[in-house]
């Protein structure tokens, strides 16, 4: 048997060793994992209230007093930030795992069985044909805006792109020969999906939704920025660099520290996707 | 090959017809009142309510759409709310602005990209490999809109070098031009080279692997000219795809680029269009947008075809 | 009102006998650009309240009547108007010689027309309800003919917030908002427009102006175009804005983001033009919903606010406070109900509370995010009323979506943010209107309104005498403010800048384009 073949039909459970022996990948989980700690820990480690107004504490910079500074209401950006990431990771988890069933159940079911292939993947890929933001923006002005609504919309937004993932890897795996071996045998349609083919469709996935959590917090930024996310006061780092980019030049802190906690966010994630990608699915590597 | 161009636009008409019901769909549900974006801020409820009648927005919705699809037969995309001209002027209006920026975005991916991505396949695991990949590692991590902010601060706000905005079009003064698009474009093209340096590293890589090269390098044959002519000309092949996922992602990144840079492209056009309830406008322009799009992506897939003889009679 | 227009008219009348020397352009010349802040989505004036098209279309067009620098309405393209006995019928008469941009001579069947076209456009059409017809009996002559007699008819014919421009006879069947390219008889003439970018107008060699006036004055007098050409660009961004000042690319900007003018004071090149009492911020009630519906939960409400705060961040720090609807140098002021205004007493406010029996019922405060004065001193009223007790909680959406949901009387807001503009400025009839029957913005239970607040608004539009009318006036308002049918938070100042060379530039409702010279 080949190195391929024992992966697929053994649980890789020497996948953990090798991801940790993979220097990227523990950088990008190290990067995240301090955005997503905080993030945990907002409540101990920033208990004032990020919506809390202080008006004479206005447009303080980074001190000892307020480690992030002040913004324009006097709030503390430090509390704002944090309470920042929490949304953040909340949004991003919430996508990846509305795309994880929503992606899967579509895509395999087009992948499957040829008759829905035709149907499904026509609305998939008028949903693709527009430019992602553009949709983010229709859907969220439809459905209003709170943290709930852009998070269904930006999982209606990115679903057609995890599906087509998922049929791609169905399609191949629906024609090998122990799943048509399983067909032979009678078995019924749900249990060769569950058993044969969904488990080793994983390893595609998994890369495209860790890549999927940073478009997620990217994209979710981006709609802030543009004033169509979540409605402030809500501190998203989004809104925090929205309404700081009026007092540019009095007080960059206020963009440059939410961007930067974004930056290293999506830094941790991309490498912790490539490095996921270099071990479960070598056909799909970056060269090292 | 014409066949295949054929069968490929009319495969996309359903995807068109799905794009353009569920844009009128989405457009339509967005709570808020058109009428009271028009008047402005101090104007009463009669006056509303009269706006709403002189641009027919009381009309049941069916009927409104059934009006958007009998103009849209004969080429009438309607007359934006906001803008009071028709959709489709102001779409041709807008798209030149999109189109340079983008242009000029595309020129600096593709010679940063192709470029580094290259640089970096022949000097494997070099430090100019290792820094290359850094740079682009980097480039894809960093949000677009606060690059350009941070752009802003130092070029613009510190140093004083370019403004802050705004826009002059090309043919009225190039040197304007450039200064003005210089910003949006590199805060467009930094992610997109990223990505496109990084999988030129691995598809160059995958091909100077391959036998053919090694023949050639046996052969004695300079350096340069089996780079250039055998691993590049092959290596285009996978590249032309990315091109094309480059291309949507410069439309989307362009919304964005266009708002905090205040440029009157279709980006911000469409943006403010959404924002302002200007159904004909969103519904007119996200179609032509999508449309072109989606032409764009069938020229992709012939250009692929061209290059690769393998495929080209696969369709 | 109508007493103080007639002494006007004879006030000038006066002045214009005794001393003839109406304004001379110190210099004719030059292309000036002014920066819009806001997009124009048409040209048609009858058919558009929107402020940016007010601001290019009233340097084209001219109107019969309008408004002088202090509100009082006065003659523009008529010479004389005579009010019949029985009040029944208006005649004017047309000044003469006056001539139309493509070189027709305005006569009164232009008039004619214009009024015919405003009765089926027009965005404010209701103030013809009371008017039976209009007629011409000769080529001079324009008369009105009223169905019942209304004391305030000519206040509102003169009102300029969405005027019955004069246009061509041949106009008259344009539908609404597809008149592109205006031709009026104003001192500037359209030369080009594209929609989103810019509209450029340029001297119009054939006006005509009203001699009976030495100055502009308001909307109106004594006009003269002095620059070559007036482009309009439209500049959304703040920071575009005043970045195109500095430079000089822009010579004249309708709005300065306040954060900007310490800096551009400094600047000798460059002069500030507060333009104070833009706009009345303001919150309004929802009677319908509870605790809302409660007026002493209202009064609670009213003492706990401090102005200043609230007002400082709305503007930031542009302002003055303001008691009641109009500003002290509009002759309807008044400010009855003043010992409601600016308490900032948390403890009457809790007392006020207790007495009300609010139990901790969410109160919601529908903001918009589009305009920062509503959403800052949403965000401060929120803070205050939270210190007193009260369950205040935000409500942002956009503001289409505010207007919106704010026509609605159900239980989904208790007080909305808007700013009163246009409305105060034309006088205390046109701002009082926002609270009579029907669709009171307070959103009275059953659509009626508070019985004692509609008596006093039907004595400000019948009673004969103009002083009767100031004293309902002054009752209505008094009522308002003791009821707490809405909360006037004080008025905002609006900063515009020209450069320094821009001389002539008197900050009004409009960019008065007439009048202004480059000094060099």
């Amino acid at each position: 048997m080949t190195d391929e073949d024992d992966r697929r039909t053994h649980p890789a459970w020497d996948t953990p060793r090798r991801l940790l022996h993979h220097r990227l990948f523990v950088l990008g989980l190290m990067l995240f994992a301090i955005v997503a700690i905080a993030a945990i820990l907002a409540p101990w480690i920033a208990p004032t209230d990020p919506n809390k107004l202080a008006m004479r504490f206005k447009f303080r910079p980074p001190s000892e007093e307020f480690l992030f500074g002040t913004d324009n209401f006097g709030r503390s950006l430090w509390s704002r930030v944090i309470w920042g990431a929490r949304l953040s990771m909340l949004i991003g988890s919430s996508v990846v795992a509305i795309n994880a069933v929503a992606g899967t159940l579509i895509g395999a079911l087009a992948g499957y069985f040829r008759w829905l292939d035709n149907g499904l993947m026509r609305v998939n890929d008028a949903l693709m044909a527009f430019p992602a933001v553009l949709l983010a923006i229709a859907v969220t002005a439809v459905l209003g805006p709170s943290i709930a609504d852009v998070i269904i919309a930006l999982g209606l937004v990115y679903t057609p792109r995890t599906a087509r993932i998922v049929r791609a890897s169905v399609i191949v795996l629906r024609e090998m020969e122990y799943v048509q071996a399983a067909i032979a045998a009678g078995a019924g349609h749900g249990r060769i999906l569950r058993r044969h083919i969904l488990p080793n469709a994983m390893a595609p996935l998994i890369v495209q939704l860790s890549f999927l959590f940073a478009v997620a917090v990217l994209t979710e930024a981006t709609l802030s920025f543009l004033g169509v996310g979540a409605v402030p006061p809500t501190p998203t780092w989004g809104n925090i660099m929205a309404e700081g980019r009026q007092y540019i030049s009095d007080a960059p802190w206020i963009i440059a520290i939410p961007g930067l906690a974004l930056m290293i966010t999506v830094l941790g994630l991309n490498l912790l996707g490539d490095g996921l990608r270099d071990v479960l699915d070598p056909r799909l590597r970056i060269q090292p | 090959m014409l066949g295949v161009l054929i069968r490929r636009v009319l495969g996309a008409l359903p995807v068109l017809a799905i794009v353009s019901l569920i844009t009128f769909g989405m457009i339509h549900m967005i709570p808020g009142d058109p009428a009271a974006a028009i008047a402005g801020m101090s104007a009463t409820a009669e006056q509303i309510a009269n706006i709403r009648t002189d641009l027919g927005l009381d009309q049941p919705v069916l009927d409104q759409l059934w009006h958007w699809y009998a103009n849209l037969a004969h080429g009438d995309l309607g007359r934006s709310l906001l803008l009071g001209i028709p959709v489709m002027t102001a779409t041709l209006q807008r798209l030149p602005v999109t189109l340079a920026l983008s242009a000029y975005a595309l020129v600096l991916t593709l010679v940063l990209g192709l470029g580094s991505g290259i640089v970096a396949a022949l000097k494997r695991n070099t430090w100019i490999d290792q820094a290359a990949m850094v740079l682009a590692m980097i480039g894809i991590s960093l949000p677009n809109f606060y690059l350009g902010l941070l752009m802003i601060i130092l070029f613009a706000v510190d140093l004083g070098w370019l403004p802050t905005g705004g826009y002059v079009p090309l043919w009225q003064n190039p040197i304007g031009w450039l200064a003005t698009s210089t910003m949006p474009a590199i805060s467009l093209a930094l992610l997109l080279a990223g990505l496109l340096a990084r999988i030129t590293r691995s598809t160059m890589l995958e091909v100077l692997r391959q036998d053919y090269i090694r023949t050639a390098n046996a052969k004695g044959l300079p350096r340069r000219q089996v780079v250039l002519k055998h691993a590049l000309a092959n290596a285009l092949i996978p590249i032309t795809t990315v091109v094309g996922i480059i291309i949507s992602l410069l439309i989307s990144g362009a919304v964005v680029t266009e708002t905090l840079f205040s440029i009157p492209g279709i980006g911000q056009l469409l943006t403010q269009a959404v924002l302002n309830r200007d159904y004909p406008m969103v519904q007119g322009g996200l179609l032509l947008t999508t449309a072109l799009l989606v032409l764009i992506n069938i020229g992709i897939d012939v250009c692929y075809a061209l290059l690769d003889p393998r495929i080209r009679y696969d369709g | 009102m109508k007493h103080e227009f007639l002494a006007s008219l004879l006030l000038f009348g006066l002045a214009s006998a005794a001393n003839a020397e109406p304004f001379k352009c110190p210099h004719v010349g030059g292309d000036l650009v002014f920066g819009q802040e806001a997009n124009i989505n048409t040209l048609d004036q009858m058919a558009s309240a929107t402020i940016s098209t007010r601001n290019i279309a009233m340097n084209i067009y001219e109107t019969l009547m309008t408004r002088d620098e202090n509100n009082n309405p006065i003659l523009e393209l008529a010479s004389a108007m005579t009010e019949a006995p029985d009040h029944l019928t208006f005649t004017f008469k047309l000044r003469p010689n006056i001539v139309f941009h493509n070189g027709k001579k305005m006569t009164s069947a232009d008039v004619v027309a214009s009024f015919d076209r405003y009765a089926k456009v027009g965005n404010q059409r209701s103030i013809l309800n009371n008017v039976k017809g209009w007629d011409a009996p000769d080529a001079e002559t324009f008369v009105i003919h009223m169905k019942v007699a209304q004391p305030t008819f000519i206040e509102s014919l003169s009102s300029f917030s969405v005027p019955i421009v004069i246009i061509p006879a041949e106009e008259r069947d344009v539908p609404a908002m597809q008149l592109t390219k205006p031709i009026g008889t104003g001192p500037f003439e359209l030369v080009e427009s594209v929609p989103g970018s810019f509209v450029k107008l340029k001297r119009y060699d054939g006006y005509q102006p009203n001699t009976a006036f030495e100055q502009k004055t308001g909307f109106g007098g004594y006009k003269q175009a002095c620059l070559d050409t007036v482009t309009f660009r439209i500049v959304t961004e703040p920071g575009a804005r005043v970045a195109g000042l500095k430079t000089g690319e822009l010579q004249a900007v309708e709005d300065l983001p306040t954060k900007s003018v310490p800096d551009l004071k400094k600047d000798p090149n460059i002069t500030i033009l507060p333009l104070l009492n833009w706009w009345i911020q303001i919150a309004i009630p929802n009677t319908s919903a509870p605790p809302t519906d409660n007026v002493t939960f209202r009064r609670a409400v009213q003492a706990a606010l401090d102005m200043d705060e609230i007002m400082d961040a709305a503007s930031d720090g542009n302002y003055k406070l303001n008691v009641g609807f109009q500003y002290p140098n509009q002759p309807d002021y008044t400010d009855a109900g003043k010992a409601t205004y600016n308490l900032k007493d948390p403890a009457l406010a809790k007392k006020l509370l207790a007495e009300s029996g609010y139990h901790n019922e969410p109160v919601v405060l529908l903001t918009d995010k589009d305009y920062a004065p509503m959403y800052n001193s949403a965000l401060v009223m929120q803070q205050e009323l939270q210190a007193v007790g009260i369950n205040a909680q935000m409500k942002v959406v956009d503001w289409p979506t505010s207007v919106q949901m704010s026509q609605v009387s159900d239980t989904s807001w208790n007080f909305f943010f808007t700013g009163w503009g246009t409305q105060p400025a034309l006088g205390a009839l046109a701002t009082m209107q926002f609270l009579a029957d029907p669709n009171a913005v307070y959103r009275p239970k059953g659509d009626k309104g508070d019985p004692e607040l509609i008596a006093a608004w039907n004595d400000m539009n019948n009673l004969p005498e103009a002083k009767d009318r100031q004293a309902a006036y002054a009752k209505m308002q008094q009522i308002t403010l003791e009821k707490v049918f809405a909360i006037p938070f004080g008025s905002l100042t609006k900063v515009q800048g020209t450069r320094a060379n821009v001389k002539g530039f008197v900050p009004f409702r409009i960019p008065r384009m007439s009048n202004v010279w480059f000094s060099n």
